[in-house]
C-alpha cells in the first residue's frame, strides 16, 4: 500500500467508521476522530522523513499510479513534491489540533460535524497529492461540500449567507478551469496526466493565455486576490472556529499551490505576460486588506482581512519568480497556515467565553486570562513578521526576493509591500492593545476563565511551530527547493522558447550584496540569515 | 424466398415482454381476489428486468423491418435505461398509491405500455415508426398524469399535456410529410438526400420541434413545469427519466442522419438545434432560480438538462468525437434517470397523503425540506446526494456525466456552448443547495411524519447507489455506453 495514498484516505475511511458509531454518543465521535487524525499525523510523518530533497531526487516521490477511468483518459495518479509534502504535512498536523479545539465548542451534531471534517480532510491532502487533472479537480471540488455544511450547520448568525456566497463564487471559479482541462486533454495526447499533459501539451500562445487565465481565475478566487476576495470575510466570520482555521491554514494556499503547481508551469509564456498584473493585484491586495483591518471592530473579521494582506504576500513572491521569493512564498503559506490559524483559535477561545467577537466588548483582560493574552502577543508577533518568529522569515524572503527579481518596477512593488508589513503591525498593536491592555471597564470580562489544559493543548504546538520555524527554516526550506529549482529552470526554457531576455531569478548577485541582505548565490535560497541574526 | 420474418419479431423481444407484462397486470386486475396489490409492482419490476435482460442478451441484431428499425448497442442501452428506469419507478409508485389507497393495475399496465413506446423510439430508423413509437409512450403517459383525479391540479396538468402533446405529434408528422418529399422517403438513412434544401431544413426543424416538446426544450418547455408538477409523483419520475431518454434517442439519430461529417460543413440545421441548446440551458437555469416549490424546481431543472443533453447531440455531429458524444449522451441520460427519479422520489414522500381532495398550494413547498436532515438523516442523505449529481458536483455520477458531454464538446470544438453550459450549471448551484440548506441547516417545521415504505426505500437505494457508484467507478458503464456510441443509422 502506497503510504500516501493511505494518508490521504485514513480519514475517509474514519469518516466510514464514524457512520456506524451511535449518534447519540459524541464522546465515542470526537475521540474516534481525534484518533484517526492523529493516525493520519503520525503516518504522514513517513512522509516527512522519507522524502528526499536532494536536486537529484525524482521530482514526486511516493508517486501511485492506477487506472480510473481509463475509457476517458483519467488515472489516479498520485505524488509529492516538496511544496506539496510541506502542506500536506501542515494539513494533517492542523487537523488534530482544530478537532480538540471543537471539543467543546461544538455540542450540537457532533457525529457529522466529525465526519464532515474528515472528509475534509481527505478533500485537501488528495487536492496536494494529486498529479492527474480531473483528481486533482474532484478533490478540490469535492473540499466546497463539507465545509459548505461547516459554515451553513455550525455557523454564526449570518451563515447561510456566507456558506452559499463561498460556494457559488468558489464554484463558479472553478468551472471555467474544468473546461481548460478538457482542452487540454485535446493537446497533449489525450492524457489528463499532469505530468504527461506538462510535457506534451502543445498550444499556441493564444490560446495558452486563455488556458492560463481560466486556471488563475479557479486559484485566484480561493487565494484570495483582490477583487475577488469579497467572499472570504463572510465565510471566516460566520464560520465555526475549526472552520476558519482550516480555511485560512489550508484551503487559502490551495489557490498559491495552484499557481504554483499548475498555472505557472503549464503555461509559463502566459504566466511571464500577466505577472505584472498579477503583481499589481498582490499589492494592491496587501494594501488594501491592511487598510481594512484597521478599521474591523469584529475580530474575525479582523483575522480574514488580515489574511487578504498576507496572501498578497505569497502572491507577490510567486510572480517574482526569483528564488528567494518563491522560496519566501512557499514558507509564508506555512506560516500563514500556523499564525492565521492560532489567531482564529485564540479568538475562538475568546468567543467561547464571551459569545461576541466585538472588539469593544473587551479591553484590558491580560490581567484576568495572562496565558491567553502571551499566546495571543505570540502569534501576534509571528503574524506582523517579526524577527525570531516564523513570519519574519517568510516576508524577508518575499520582500528580498521581489526586490531582486526582474519583474518590472521591482523596487516599487517591493516598497509598497514593506508598507504593508508596517501597516500589518499597525493594526494588529492595535487589536491587541484594545483587547488586552488597558482598563477592564466591561464587568462582564471579570470572571473569564484563562486556559484549560486542553486549550494549552491546542496552542503549544503552534506556539512552538512559530518560532522553531522563525530559528531554524532550514529544514521547513530544504523540501521546497528543488521545486522551486525546476519552476524557474521551465521558465528559463519558456525565455530560450521565446527568444527573450532573462525574466526570471534575480538581476545581478552584486546588488544583492549592495542592497545589505547577506544573500548567497541567487540559485541557493537556502541558507538564509535567521531571524535572531537581525 | 422471403418467408416470415422471424428475425424482425425476435429483435422486438424486449417490447413484446413489456407488452405481455403490460398484459399480466391489467389481468391480474380481473382476477383480483383480495385487495391486496403488492404483488403488481413486483410483476411489473419482474418484466422491466426480463425486457432489459432481453434487451442485453440481443438474439437479432442488425436491421429490421426493411430498415425501418435496427437492434444495435445504441438501442439496448437505450431499452435498459428506460427499463431501468420503469422498475424504479413502479417501486416508487407502489409505497406512494398505497399510502393513498389508490394503487391499480392501470397504473403499472400503463407504465409498461409506455415503457413498450420508449423501448421502440430507441430503435425506430423511420419516421412513421418513430411517430407510432412516440404515440405508444404519449398515451400512455397522458393517462398516467391523470391517473389521480384529485382536484383540479392532476386533470389540468393532464390536459395540458395531451393538448400540447397532440400539437408536438402534429409538427412532428407535418414535418415528416416534409421530409419524404424532400428526399422521397421515411427512412432516416435517406434523409442526407434532401440536405441543404430549404424543405429539408423545415421539414427536420418541424420534426426537430416535436422532439423538443418531449425533451423539454426551450421555447418548447411551457407544459414542462405545469405537468410535472400536477402530474402524481411517481409519474413525473418516470416521465423525467424514460421520455427525455427515448425523445433524445430519436432526436440524435435523426440529426446524425441529417447532419453527418465534420463542424464546416454542418447545415442550418446544426443552427437550429444550437439554438436549442442556448435556449434551454439558459432560460431553463433562470428559470428554476425563483421557484420555491421543489417539485417545480425540478421540472426546472430537467428542462436545463435537456440543455446540456442537447450540446452532446450537437457534438456527436462531428466526425472523430461523435462516438464519445454519444457515449457522454447516453451515461448522462443514465444517470439522469436515476438521479431525477430519486430527487421526485424524496419529493413524493414529504407529500401530505391521505386526503383525496386537492393537494394544498404549498405541497411541495421548500418549507417541507426544513429540518429534514434530523427528521429522517437518511431521506435528507439521500436527496442532498441527488442534488449535488444534478448539480454536478463532484464526486457524483452528475459531474463524470457533465464532463463527458463537455469533453465531448470542446473536442468537437463547441466552445462557446461548452463555456455557457458550464456557466449555467454553476447557476443551478444556486437553486439545488437552497433544497440543501433547507434540509440541513434550517430548523424543522413540525411536519407530519415523512412517508416510508419498503419499496420506495429499495428504489431510493438503488438510485443513491446508481449515483455514488457510477460516480466513482465510472468505467464498466462508460464502456458499456461507448460500445454502445458505433450506432446505426
Amino acid at each position: 500500500m502506497n503510504l500516501l495514498t493511505l494518508v490521504t484516505f485514513l480519514p475517509l475511511a474514519g469518516a466510514l467508521a464514524l457512520v456506524l458509531v451511535p449518534r447519540d454518543e459524541p464522546g465515542q465521535h470526537r475521540a474516534l476522530t481525534l484518533g484517526f487524525s492523529l493516525l493520519t499525523f503520525v503516518l504522514s510523518l513517513g512522509l516527512w522523513f522519507g522524502f528526499d530533497a536532494s536536486a537529484s531526487a525524482p521530482e514526486f516521490q511516493f508517486e501511485q499510479r492506477l487506472p480510473w477511468i481509463q475509457s476517458l483518459g483519467i488515472g489516479y495518479h498520485v505524488g509529492l513534491d516538496g511544496v506539496a509534502l510541506l502542506l500536506v504535512m501542515l494539513t494533517t498536523a492542523l487537523t488534530p489540533i482544530v478537532i480538540l479545539s471543537a471539543w467543546r465548542a461544538v455540542e450540537e451534531r457532533v457525529k457529522e460535524f466529525m465526519i464532515a471534517l474528515l472528509v475534509l480532510e481527505t478533500a485537501m491532502i488528495g487536492t496536494f497529492a494529486a498529479l492527474d487533472l480531473v483528481l486533482f479537480y474532484v478533490f478540490w471540488e469535492l473540499i466546497l461540500v463539507p465545509m459548505y455544511l461547516l459554515i451553513g450547520i455550525w455557523g454564526s448568525q449570518n451563515r447561510l449567507y456566507a456558506t452559499v456566497k463561498f460556494f457559488i463564487y468558489t464554484f463558479t471559479a472553478s468551472v471555467l478551469m474544468l473546461l481548460a482541462i478538457i482542452y487540454i486533454y485535446f493537446h497533449d495526447g489525450g492524457t489528463f496526466d499532469y505530468v504527461q499533459a506538462r510535457q506534451a501539451l502543445q498550444v499556441t500562445p493564444d490560446h495558452a493565455r486563455w488556458l492560463f487565465l481560466a486556471f488563475a481565475v479557479a486559484f485566484a478566487v480561493k487565494v484570495p486576490m483582490f477583487p475577488l476576495h469579497t467572499w472570504l470575510p463572510d465565510a471566516h466570520t460566520e464560520a465555526p472556529t475549526a472552520g476558519s482555521v482550516i480555511l485560512a491554514g489550508v484551503l487559502l494556499k490551495m489557490g498559491t499551490f495552484g499557481f504554483f503547481r499548475y498555472a505557472l508551469p503549464l503555461f509559463p509564456e502566459a504566466a511571464l505576460q500577466y505577472r505584472n498584473v498579477i503583481a499589481v493585484l498582490a499589492v494592491i491586495g496587501i494594501l488594501y486588506g491592511a487598510l481594512m483591518s484597521l478599521v474591523q471592530t469584529d475580530m474575525k473579521r479582523l483575522v480574514a482581512y488580515s489574511s487578504v494582506s498576507h496572501l498578497g504576500f505569497v502572491m507577490l513572491g510567486l510572480v517574482a519568480l526569483s528564488a528567494e521569493g518563491l522560496t519566501g512564498s512557499v514558507y509564508q503559506m506555512l506560516n500563514h497556515g500556523v499564525s492565521t490559524g492560532a489567531l482564529f483559535l485564540l479568538v475562538g477561545m475568546l468567543y467561547e467565553r464571551r459569545h461576541t467577537r466585538l472588539i469593544a466588548e473587551y479591553g484590558g483582560i491580560a490581567k484576568q486570562v495572562p496565558w491567553i493574552a502571551t499566546a495571543f502577543v505570540i502569534v501576534m508577533l509571528s503574524s506582523v513578521g517579526l524577527p525570531g518568529t516564523n513570519g519574519f522569515v517568510g516576508e524577508f524572503l518575499i520582500l528580498s526576493g521581489t526586490w531582486l527579481s526582474r519583474l518590472g518596477s521591482a523596487p516599487v512593488f517591493a516598497t509598497l509591500g514593506a508598507l504593508g508589513v508596517i501597516l500589518g503591525a499597525v493594526y494588529m498593536l492595535i487589536l491587541v492593545e484594545r483587547v488586552f491592555f488597558g482598563a477592564m471597564r466591561n464587568p462582564a470580562n471579570r470572571a473569564l476563565p484563562d486556559l484549560s489544559v486542553r486549550e494549552g493543548f491546542v496552542l503549544v504546538p503552534m506556539l512552538v511551530l512559530i518560532v522553531v520555524m522563525g530559528i531554524l527554516p532550514g529544514p521547513f526550506l530544504a523540501p521546497a527547493k528543488p521545486a522551486v529549482d525546476r519552476l524557474i529552470g521551465r521558465f528559463q526554457q519558456a525565455e530560450a522558447r521565446l527568444g527573450i531576455g532573462p525574466q526570471v531569478g534575480t538581476v545581478t548577485p552584486s546588488v544583492a550584496v549592495r542592497a545589505g541582505a547577506q544573500l548567497p548565490a541567487p540559485t541557493l535560497p537556502i541558507v538564509l540569515p535567521t531571524g535572531g541574526a537581525h | 424466398m422471403n418467408g416470415f420474418p422471424t428475425n424482425d419479431f425476435v429483435a422486438l423481444l424486449p417490447i413484446a415482454i413489456l407488452t405481455v407484462g403490460a398484459l399480466a397486470v391489467l389481468l391480474s386486475e380481473v382476477f383480483l381476489v383480495s385487495g391486496r396489490r403488492g404483488y403488481q409492482a413486483a410483476i411489473t419490476v419482474v418484466f422491466a428486468v426480463a425486457a432489459g435482460a432481453a434487451a442485453i442478451a440481443r438474439p437479432y441484431s442488425g436491421y429490421v423491418f426493411n430498415r425501418q428499425a435496427v437492434v444495435d448497442d445504441f438501442s439496448a442501452f437505450v431499452t435498459v435505461v428506460v427499463c431501468a428506469g420503469l422498475a424504479l419507478s413502479a417501486l416508487v409508485g407502489a409505497g406512494w398509491l398505497r399510502a393513498r389507497n389508490a394503487e391499480r393495475g392501470e397504473f403499472y399496465g400503463l407504465a409498461l405500455f409506455g415503457t413498450a413506446g420508449m423501448a421502440l423510439l430507441g430503435m425506430a430508423t423511420d419516421l412513421l415508426v418513430a411517430f407510432i413509437a412516440i404515440e405508444v409512450m404519449s398515451l400512455a403517459t397522458y393517462s398516467l398524469a391523470a391517473y389521480l383525479r384529485r382536484g383540479k391540479r392532476p386533470s389540468e396538468a393532464a390536459f395540458k399535456y395531451l393538448v400540447l402533446g397532440a400539437i408536438s405529434s402534429a409538427l412532428f408528422l407535418y414535418g415528416s410529410a416534409l421530409l419524404y418529399g424532400a428526399s422521397g422517403s421515411t427512412l432516416f438513412g435517406e434523409l442526407a438526400k434532401g440536405r441543404g434544401s430549404p424543405l429539408s431544413l423545415a421539414g427536420l426543424s418541424l420534426v426537430a420541434a416535436g422532439i423538443a416538446f418531449k425533451i423539454a426544450a426551450v421555447p418548447f418547455h411551457a407544459w414542462t413545469p405545469d405537468v410535472y408538477e400536477g402530474a402524481p409523483t411517481p409519474v413525473t419520475a418516470f416521465m423525467a427519466a424514460g421520455v427525455k431518454a427515448a425523445a433524445f434517442a430519436l432526436l440524435a439519430r435523426i440529426f446524425l442522419s441529417a447532419e453527418a461529417g465534420t463542424a464546416a460543413q454542418a447545415t442550418a440545421f446544426s443552427g437550429v438545434i444550437s439554438g436549442l441548446a442556448v435556449l434551454t440551458m439558459i432560460f431553463g437555469n433562470l428559470l428554476a432560480v425563483p421557484q420555491r416549490s421543489v417539485k417545480r424546481m425540478l421540472a426546472y431543472s430537467s428542462v436545463a438538462h435537456a440543455g446540456y443533453l442537447l450540446v452532446g447531440v450537437l457534438s456527436a455531429s462531428v466526425a472523430g468525437v461523435r462516438e464519445k458524444a454519444l457515449a457522454g449522451l447516453l451515461f448522462y441520460l443514465a444517470v439522469y434517470a436515476a438521479t431525477a427519479i430519486g430527487a421526485f422520489t424524496v419529493v413524493g414522500a414529504l407529500e401530505r397523503r391521505s386526503r383525496l381532495d386537492d393537494e394544498p398550494a404549498d405541497a411541495w413547498d421548500l418549507e417541507r425540506f426544513a429540518g429534514l436532515a434530523r427528521r429522517r438523516p437518511g431521506l435528507a442523505f439521500a436527496m442532498a446526494v441527488f442534488l449535488l449529481s444534478l448539480a454536478g458536483i463532484p464526486p457524483t455520477a452528475g459531474f463524470i456525466g457533465k464532463l463527458y458531454i463537455f469533453q465531448a464538446a470542446i473536442g468537437a470544438q463547441l466552445y462557446g456552448l461548452a463555456i455557457l453550459g458550464v456557466l449555467t450549471s454553476a447557476m443551478g448551484i444556486y437553486y439545488y443547495l437552497r433544497v440543501v440548506v433547507y434540509m440541513y441547516m434550517r430548523p424543522a417545521a413540525g411536519e407530519a411524519e415523512p412517508l416510508s415504505s419498503a419499496a420506495t426505500s429499495v428504489a431510493l437505494a438503488a438510485a443513491v447507489a446508481v449515483v455514488v457508484v457510477l460516480g466513482l467507478v465510472a468505467d464498466p458503464v462508460i464502456r458499456l455506453a461507448q460500445a454502445a456510441g458505433a450506432i446505426l443509422l
